[in-house]
């Protein structure tokens, strides 16, 4: 009953951010910055994170393909799983774990100390001023990051599979192009956009409806996350199904 | 310009405003007193249009502020300035970027003449050549004076303030009040101040408003308020001054005037 509630407390959010669009538009510049901070702020840790997580897809499907003779698919295999499914949505963990959690505190600090009730008197939408340039921030730098994860996946797993597992590197190369086509990198650039909003609109409404005190910013902070996290990583899912359900 | 009909609201089983009518005198100094939990702030919200009352009207400029849809009730607000409790500033703005940011959202003046508006108007709350300093930098004083040149930097028709004074030495809550004072001779502003401070409340009101369990029951200028004889009124200002004979009886009011003088 309380998920139903905050549901319907959440449209209710996107709708009146929606209708603040319309009326307002967006503000330019703060398109602008939003974007950069969001990149730079979250690229560093999507590096680590993403190379991290090329090496081992390189490990494992060589050690699973190797007993059937296939370890020379490593390539495809780190290529079909980066393009497909683990860019896209560790590209979105991060920027749901860096910019997300920053969007709800920072929204939330500004709400208990008066801030967004300031805006509001001097006639400026918050929604309008808070929530469209992140949002818009979010969904032109999330593609971006996500093929940045994806390059640095297939990288780190070239590295792993010519420097550790002894494999021939134009072999790599050859299957991990021939695994994947231009459409699943739309497709990942659609789960991107997706996941994006996603995380923008939970993390500024988790902020907007913070309670108060330093308390609330922090359990507002911690929803934010957990709650992207979890609506990317279940929607990922059907968007997979939407997008490979028919497809080889 | 301001007039408070018949305003009730209450937050779940809380009665905040309980049949509160008020119409504030444009061009003057109404302070709202009263105990903490008694609805003021809340009436403050109400007259921007912050929150929506349960029932009754808050009408300024001619315009029902709950009725009104959100062009109109913008339209009334840049009319208006507030003073947050803190301030409200945007801690990622200098000093100068918050004050300049209503000039940049709703004027079309170029960099150098908001640039200008923007320092003439930090001068005016005593913190000149500030621009570039961060928000993080500045004592509560100095916050409330920053929050103080915002809400008249679009040289707006009606103030508001929230707390003032709360948190502030003694000294600087006399410099705020005496800015005040300064401003509403210079530039005939109406101001709206709730208010805990009741020796400068007295000082820079012309009109006390108080209320108490979310009703009005003291609305008038300053002097007659004083001579209240409403014992809650009494009992509430008794703990900050020496008050005079209630109404019909000759009295002076030492430290009442010694206020009123600065």
């Amino acid at each position: 009953m309380n998920t139903m509630r905050q549901a319907g407390a959440f449209a209710y959010f996107v709708w009146d951010w929606a209708m603040a669009v319309r009326r307002w538009g967006a503000p330019r510049a703060e398109i602008w910055r939003e974007a950069f901070r969001i990149g730079v702020m979250s690229l560093p840790i999507l590096l680590v994170i993403a190379a991290f997580v090329g090496t081992n897809l390189a490990l494992q499907g060589f050690y699973a393909f190797r007993p059937l003779g296939g370890g020379r698919l490593v390539g495809m295999f780190v290529s079909l799983a980066g393009v497909r499914e683990l860019g896209p949505i560790i590209a979105a963990a991060m920027v749901a774990a860096k910019a997300g959690t920053e969007m709800a505190s920072q929204i939330g600090v500004m709400r208990i100390r008066e801030q967004i009730d300031a805006l509001e008197v001097m006639a400026v939408n918050p929604y309008a001023w808070l929530v469209t340039p992140r949002l818009v921030g979010i969904v032109l730098v999330l593609p971006a990051l996500t093929v940045i994860s994806i390059f640095t996946m297939l990288a780190s797993g070239y590295l792993v599979a010519v420097f550790q597992l002894g494999l021939n590197g134009s072999t790599y190369l050859t299957f991990a192009t021939q695994g994947i086509t231009a459409m699943d990198f739309v497709y990942g650039m659609l789960k991107a956009v997706w996941f994006g909003m996603i995380i923008c609109l939970v993390s500024c409404w988790y902020g907007f409806t913070c309670g108060r005190g330093p308390e609330g910013v922090g359990e507002a902070t911690n929803r934010a996350v957990v709650t992207s996290a979890v609506v990317c990583v279940l929607s990922n899912y059907f968007l997979s199904e939407i997008l490979y359900g028919g497809g080889p | 310009m301001i007039e408070i009909i018949d305003l009730h609201k209450r937050f779940g089983e809380l009665v905040v405003l309980d049949g509160v009518s008020l119409s504030i005198p444009p061009g003057e100094t109404t302070a709202i007193i009263g105990p903490s939990g008694t609805g003021k702030s809340v009436l403050l919200k109400h007259i921007v249009g912050l929150i929506e009352p349960d029932s009754g009207q808050v009408i300024c400029f001619g315009t029902d502020m709950a009725q009104a849809s959100e062009r109109e009730r913008y339209a009334v607000r840049r009319r208006f300035g507030m003073l947050f409790q803190d301030g409200a500033l945007f801690d990622s703005l200098s000093v100068g970027e918050n004050v300049a940011f209503p000039l940049e959202r709703h004027t079309r003046l170029s960099p150098r003449e908001i640039r200008d508006r923007v320092e003439e108007k930090l001068a005016v709350v005593g913190l000149p050549g500030t621009w570039d300093r961060a928000v993080s930098q500045l004592s509560g004083g100095q916050r409330k004076r920053v929050g103080l040149a915002r809400a008249i930097v679009m040289e707006p028709e009606v103030v508001l303030f929230d707390e003032p004074n709360s948190g502030l030495d003694p000294l600087t809550s006399d410099q705020i009040d005496t800015l005040i004072l300064d401003m509403k001779q210079a530039l005939g502003i109406t101001f709206v101040i709730i208010s805990h401070d009741i020796i400068g409340t007295v000082r820079v009101a012309d009109h006390i408003a108080m209320l108490n369990a979310g009703k009005l029951v003291a609305w008038d200028r300053t002097e007659a308020v004083l001579r209240s004889p409403e014992p809650v009124v009494r009992a509430f200002l008794r703990r900050n001054l020496v008050l005079p004979e209630a109404e019909g009886e000759q009295a002076h009011l030492p430290r009442a005037e010694e206020a009123r003088r600065g």
